[in-house]
């Protein structure tokens, strides 16, 4: 039998006298030297990679810091944004305005800065986009998971969608520009508004109170085309990838037993479906708040895409900013110190914000997996 | 994934080439005409059936007179199992008696689960997989290309080697089944979660906390609990794939009392590596060697007078 020739062939190999160790020479002086070396250099380049994380961000708080004394958690509720200084005229009791010398007495009011607006902005294009791309990445996964292989596409698919994370977010950016925005703005938009225009729940998606020479004016949103609709969809497209890749390797590690389990019992396809869905949710999350990082910090394309309106309008087809695209357009132009200060401010919200997003979906991701795959 | 269609066992093909049995019930167990009772001749020592075996010559399954009479809820005939290019199964043929525990006992890679599985076609799944003869459950031709796979599943429960229970509470575990059916009555419901809790004694364990999660229970208590949603559906037949491989012997103790529990309501098809179990649970069992079906009888002669020679060394530890 197959266990009494084995036992024969181990007793062979250890059969006969013992044999002495043979002695080997020990390690040369320069071997030991570069290995001490290389052991530092790798010390280094860890230490690097920690400082290149630290620097930015310490640098960020320096900068930032004027703004973030004279706002304080003011900013992050504050909707006025203004770079310039502004010449109000003093009035007197009668509401008259004051005048010496044949000028306007004026007080002025200094420059104010407050973040709300692209908060909102960055909040409601994220989301926009995480309700276009979670479904979609969620059935791809799905797809590449379960239906794929047996066709044996898998490889290709998973490499083409790795590949869309690839293209640069300018060329995503035109594209929305160009394409998506005229088709918005000439198609889907008006469709919408004379569809769902009339819906008196919805008005305030098509309307806005527009405040002119003292009276508010309700007044239709213009089908601009370049709105958050727009910018969510392209960062939709954008996050498309990663959310699909790490979904896919998170129900890749949904156990087999789990799958079958449910298939014994009677479980369609899809139902089959739901359990890995509901066995990765944690990772899935994960995945999702990973998608929900790169959109909160996705700048150029949402730029382009966007419409650039610091003020808060609820209709997702109202031109708005965020945080990233505030940035990437002002910039250049922040000449004076409390504006460039306050970008900075934005810029250090934002970095805390990936950071938290990222933190929370690697503990689901990694550490969820890497939790069940010790457990097994 | 679709299985070869199988050309309905048409004689002499792939069948191993046995004279035919010509016993008088043979009409009327068509399925379990081919095994033929071999007859262990004195000469022919544990090594040559095994070396044929190994040789890949058709060989003669050992099959109690007791079994082929039997009433089988689920019959095999001739029934052969390719993983791509390798042979899984070759021409199995028995039958599985109703309402009675049969085991699968055999070495590693003998196709034991692999023939579990195929009753209820999870095989389906993998990749590659062909079949060729004949399964029915009831009547029904598993294989047929109109058998609806969802409805088939639905009539069998099983349970797997590591228990896998659905993350989500108890009482949503044990009825999934139920739920996937459709049904939506709380007083069904919990009716058939307790009476199958009862059933897989794991009731007085988990009774006051049947909403927590089902993970929060310990090995053997989620073995028994995906018991218990295997019987909750009510199945046909009950097939156990080495359930308690992963259970210390206390968990495996209260699963064998299960398992003797339900003997004579349910079917139970087990697949098992210890042999004691085999002996304590079925009243059946069926030893298998490198996909064929070597010895197939009443648990009692299988461990105690073997037809075979190479049964006997395998059951009394010698060989495998």
């Amino acid at each position: 039998m197959s266990g009494l020739s084995m036992e024969t062939a181990t007793a062979a190999t250890l059969a006969g006298s013992p044999r002495p160790a043979r002695h080997r020479p020990p390690a040369s002086g320069i071997s030991r030297f570069v290995d001490s070396g290389l052991r530092w250099a790798c010390r280094g380049a860890a230490a690097t990679i920690l400082l290149m994380l630290i620097l930015p961000v310490s640098v960020l708080l320096i900068q930032a810091w004027p703004a973030v004394h004279r706002f304080g958690a003011g900013f992050l509720v504050s909707s006025e944004w203004r770079a310039n200084e502004l010449e109000i005229p003093v009035r007197d009791a009668a509401g008259k305005i004051i005048q010496k010398d044949g000028e306007n007495v004026t007080t002025i009011e200094p420059p104010s800065f407050g973040a709300l607006p692209v908060l909102y902005g960055t909040a409601v294009s994220a989301m926009l986009a995480l309700i276009f791309a979670v479904p979609f990445s969620f059935a791809a996964a799905l797809f590449i998971v379960r239906v794929a292989p047996k066709i044996k596409i898998a490889g290709p698919l998973s490499f083409l969608i790795e590949f869309l994370a690839a293209i640069p977010s300018l060329a995503y950016g035109l594209w929305g520009l160009f394409v998506l925005a005229p088709f918005l703005a000439t198609t889907v938009e008006p469709a919408l508004i004379s569809t769902l225009g009339k819906v008196p729940f919805l008005s305030w998606m098509f309307f806005q109170d527009v405040e002119i020479a003292g009276a508010t004016v309700r007044r239709q949103l213009p089908a601009a085309g370049r709105d958050m609709l727009c910018g969510g969809l392209v960062l939709g497209i954008m996050i498309l990838p990663i959310i699909t890749a790490v979904s896919r390797d998170v129900l890749k590690n949904v156990p087999r037993a789990q799958i079958e389990g449910s298939l014994a019992m009677g479980a369609t396809w899809w139902q089959s479906c739901v359990e890995m869905l509901r066995y990765g949710r944690a990772g899935l999350f994960g995945a999702v708040m990973l998608g929900l990082a790169r959109a909160a910090g996705e700048t150029m394309a949402v730029t382009m895409v966007i419409g650039n309106n610091n003020q808060i309008v609820l209709s997702p087809l109202a031109p708005a900013q965020t945080m990233a695209s505030l940035l990437a357009n002002e910039f250049a132009e922040a000449t004076d110190g409390l504006h460039g200060s306050a970008l900075l401010y934005v810029a250090l919200i934002l970095l805390v914000m990936s950071l938290l997003f990222n933190i929370v979906a690697r503990y689901l991701v990694v550490g969820k997996n890497s939790r069940t795959s010790g457990a097994h | 994934m679709t299985p070869a269609p199988t050309s309905p066992t048409s004689p002499g093909t792939a069948a191993p080439a046995a004279a035919p049995a010509t016993e008088p019930s043979m009409s009327a167990m068509p399925l379990v005409s081919r095994p033929v009772v071999g007859i262990a001749s004195p000469e022919q020592s544990a090594t040559s059936f095994i070396d044929a075996i190994k040789a890949g010559k058709p060989v003669t399954s050992a099959v109690h007179p007791s079994l082929l009479k039997a009433d089988h809820i689920v019959k095999v005939d001739d029934f052969q199992l390719w993983y791509s290019q390798n042979k899984a199964l070759h021409g199995v043929t028995m039958g599985f008696p109703r309402s009675k525990v049969t085991a699968m006992i055999g070495p590693s890679g003998c196709g034991k689960s692999t023939l579990l599985r195929s009753i209820n076609r999870l095989n389906d799944l993998i990749d590659g997989v062909r079949v060729a003869g004949k399964m029915t459950l009831s009547g029904d031709d598993v294989y047929a290309p109109k058998m609806d796979v969802i409805n088939l599943r639905k009539r069998l429960g099983m349970v797997f080697q590591k228990s896998n229970p659905f993350p989500m509470s108890i009482f949503e575990n044990v009825v999934y089944g139920l739920r996937i059916d459709g049904e939506k009555r709380k007083s069904v419901l919990a009716d058939a979660c307790e009476s199958a809790l009862r059933a897989a004694a794991l009731w007085e364990e988990v009774k006051d906390r049947l909403k927590g999660s089902a993970l929060g229970l310990s090995g053997g208590q989620q073995q028994r609990l995906c018991i218990a949603r295997a019987i909750a559906a009510e199945p046909e037949v009950l097939l156990m794939d080495e359930p308690c491989s992963a259970l210390d012997p206390i968990a495996t103790l209260k699963i064998e009392e299960f398992i003797r529990s339900i003997a004579g309501r349910i079917t139970v098809v087990i697949v098992t590596h210890n042999m004691q179990q085999a002996a304590r649970v079925s009243d059946n069992t069926a030893f298998f060697y490198l996909g064929r079906l070597v010895e197939y009888g009443p648990t009692a002669d299988i461990f105690q007078n073997p037809m075979l020679p190479e049964t006997e060394s395998y059951v009394t530890g010698r060989f495998g």
